[in-house]
């Protein structure tokens, strides 16, 4: 009886080395497949808001189905006070919508493409999994809608943007958005949360030249830009449009950077980024004073807001901020904090 | 006959004056002769080859409501109410208030180009008239022709102009934008076109290399526009036909027919 017992635990040892080892065989694979057994939990729709606002921490912990629909506008906007720009977008500002789902989610995508647009559209998210990460299913005529479903594998910040030919001039047109995809344990809790994406633009006219401003192919593919924008316009989130934050308060920013070409010097004058997450992967990097987002890249950055006053977000490359565009503005109120800063007479 | 008829419809319909649409139908239209010539796509792969036309006749201007109503008048099975989804989608003459009414409120439209129509309907109609829809390279090789009556600095200029106009609330009419030196009417910055052999390229969605053709146009688009900027904006049309299906009934798309010179 002993020996059977023996010989059954000697059994049930191997039995479990060998689904080690089989599970160690294909690792990666594995994981990946229990998640895909998992059910799904029922259906959402998607919250989308526009920059600089951010969709609500999402309140559920096992995957669903998330529908999302995206419309293509064309439309003229103001790019600056006096200036105007036939921009091309993902719901009808610069950046597109911002997209929030979770981890093990199946996303379930219409992209619409309205009626009245002159040309075709499709959409590439990077945080898809498959041909063209989407652009292949979602080939867009005008008044047309297209429909796919992809897994969201990778937890991260995802870039999406147009890549109907020719790429360059639809993202340089403002196509592009980002989409979050929170880890299965949430994102940790933060007091604020805002959405800023940065692009460069090109026009026939000089940065700030009045009127409706053609597109450049030139001084594109020069990659030379007239402007260098936080969400698609000059002043877009400064002055009244600032964001706000409290002494006290932690604020995390999602940060794409649409491009087309340009790499973003990300800095905030007079704050140090206490955490970022290295362009939105898995590494925390703590202590930055100023971060590089590549093109169709991304970062989340956070903050703690210890002393009150205005805070400018730039592009540390620094003329693209002073003379391009390239600057918001964090307002942060409350109290003075002498044993931080003060002004010495 | 159908002529009659039709005329009849829109006075009894209308207290407008109609002299107008009269004129505009009671002229068969005006085919011009397209020289034979070498059709160089923007690139080159084993499938897309440089192409010789030859030479060919093509309508001066865009297929108008008032000649796509005489179309439907006669052929019953492509009325509004009778169509195929098969063949048009639920867009398909969108703008009309009925079958065989364009419409009160649509009295500026009637010498416009019909649009919401389906590569189906739009072949049907040519094929009607004794004429079939051009080809992709016929088509290329007539638009890049020279305008002739406009100030312009390059015509992909002049094309990337008219892609960044938002529409206009009312499509304008036929022979409003230019001429080219073939004489050849509207043929960029009035409407897209339907041609004969539309999704031949790019069958794909994405347009950045997943066939060879794609690849090519791709590396293409940023090389050869150096050169010759006119290719870019030919790129954008590959795209858009790349992204069509023949049923799909759009805004902006009509089409004007072609004819083989026996």
């Amino acid at each position: 009886m002993k020996h059977v017992k023996q010989g059954l635990s000697h059994l049930i040892l191997l039995c479990s080395i060998s689904i080690v080892l089989s599970c160690n065989n294909n690792s990666g694979n594995s994981a990946v497949e229990n998640k895909l057994d998992t059910v799904l939990t029922g259906t959402v729709t998607a919250e989308l808001t526009d920059a600089p606002a951010v969709p609500k921490p999402l309140n559920y912990t096992s995957p669903k189905k998330v529908t999302v629909q995206l419309d293509v506008i064309e439309k003229v906007m103001k790019i600056s006070d006096s200036t105007e720009y036939t921009f091309w977008t993902f719901g009808g500002h610069v950046p597109g919508k911002f997209i929030r789902v979770r981890q093990g989610d199946l996303v379930d995508f219409t992209l619409h493409n309205m009626p009245d647009s002159k040309l075709s559209h499709n959409i590439d998210l990077h945080a898809v999994t498959g041909p063209g990460g989407g652009a292949d299913a979602t080939a867009t005529a005008p008044g047309q809608s297209s429909h796919f479903q992809f897994r969201a594998l990778n937890p991260g910040l995802f870039v999406y943007h147009c890549a109907t030919g020719p790429v360059g001039m639809h993202i340089a047109n403002g196509m592009y958005g980002l989409i979050l995809v929170e880890p299965q344990s949430g994102m940790a809790k933060v007091d604020k949360e805002y959405y800023i994406m940065q692009g460069d633009f090109y026009t026939k006219g000089k940065f700030e030249a009045p009127g409706l401003q053609d597109f450049d192919m030139d001084k594109a593919i020069a990659e030379h830009p007239d402007y260098v924008l936080f969400n698609g316009r000059v002043r877009s989130t400064t002055g009244k449009n600032a964001l706000t934050a409290n002494v006290g308060e932690t604020v995390r920013l999602y940060v794409g950077n649409g491009g087309p070409n340009l790499v973003s010097s990300f800095h905030v004058i007079g704050e140090i980024f206490n955490k970022v997450y290295m362009e939105s992967g898995s590494e925390i990097n703590r202590n930055v004073q100023t971060t590089l987002i590549p093109a169709g890249g991304s970062t989340m950055v956070e903050m703690k807001m210890e002393v009150p006053g205005v805070y400018n977000l730039v592009d540390h490359a620094i003329f693209r901020a002073f003379n391009k565009g390239a600057l918001a503005q964090i307002k942060v109120s409350g109290d003075e904090n002498p044993a931080v800063f003060q002004k010495l007479k | 006959m159908k002529y009659i008829l039709t005329i009849l419809l829109l006075t009894g319909c209308f207290d407008v004056s109609n002299a107008q649409q009269k004129k505009a139908v009671s002229f068969e239209k005006k085919m011009l002769k397209i020289p034979a010539g070498n059709y160089k796509p923007f690139f080159v792969t084993k499938s897309n080859k440089p192409i010789k036309v030859a030479a060919f006749k093509m309508d001066e201007s865009a297929v108008t409501n008032t000649e796509f109503l005489l179309f439907v008048t006669a052929n019953p099975e492509w009325r509004k109410s009778k169509v195929n989804r098969l063949f048009a989608d639920s867009n398909y003459l969108r703008d009309w208030e009925s079958d065989l009414i364009i419409g009160g409120k649509n009295i500026n439209i009637y010498n416009s180009p019909v649009v919401h129509v389906s590569w189906f309907a739009a072949q049907a109609y040519c094929k009607w008239k004794n004429k079939r829809l051009p080809t992709v390279a016929e088509w290329e090789l007539a638009g890049n022709a020279a305008p002739k009556n406009i100030k312009y600095t390059s015509l992909t200029e002049y094309i990337l102009g008219w892609y960044k106009k938002p529409n206009l609330p009312v499509l304008p009419n036929i022979k409003t934008t230019y001429q080219n030196v073939y004489g050849l009417y509207d043929m960029h910055g009035l409407i897209w076109e339907w041609t004969f052999n539309f999704n031949s390229f790019i069958s794909s969605g994405d347009s950045r290399g997943n066939t060879e053709d794609e690849l090519k146009a791709f590396c293409a688009a940023g090389s050869i526009n150096v050169v010759d900027k006119t290719d870019y904006a030919g790129f954008l049309r590959f795209s858009y036909r790349g992204s069509l299906k023949g049923n799909y009934c759009i805004a902006n798309l009509g089409f004007r027919c072609a004819k083989t010179i026996e």
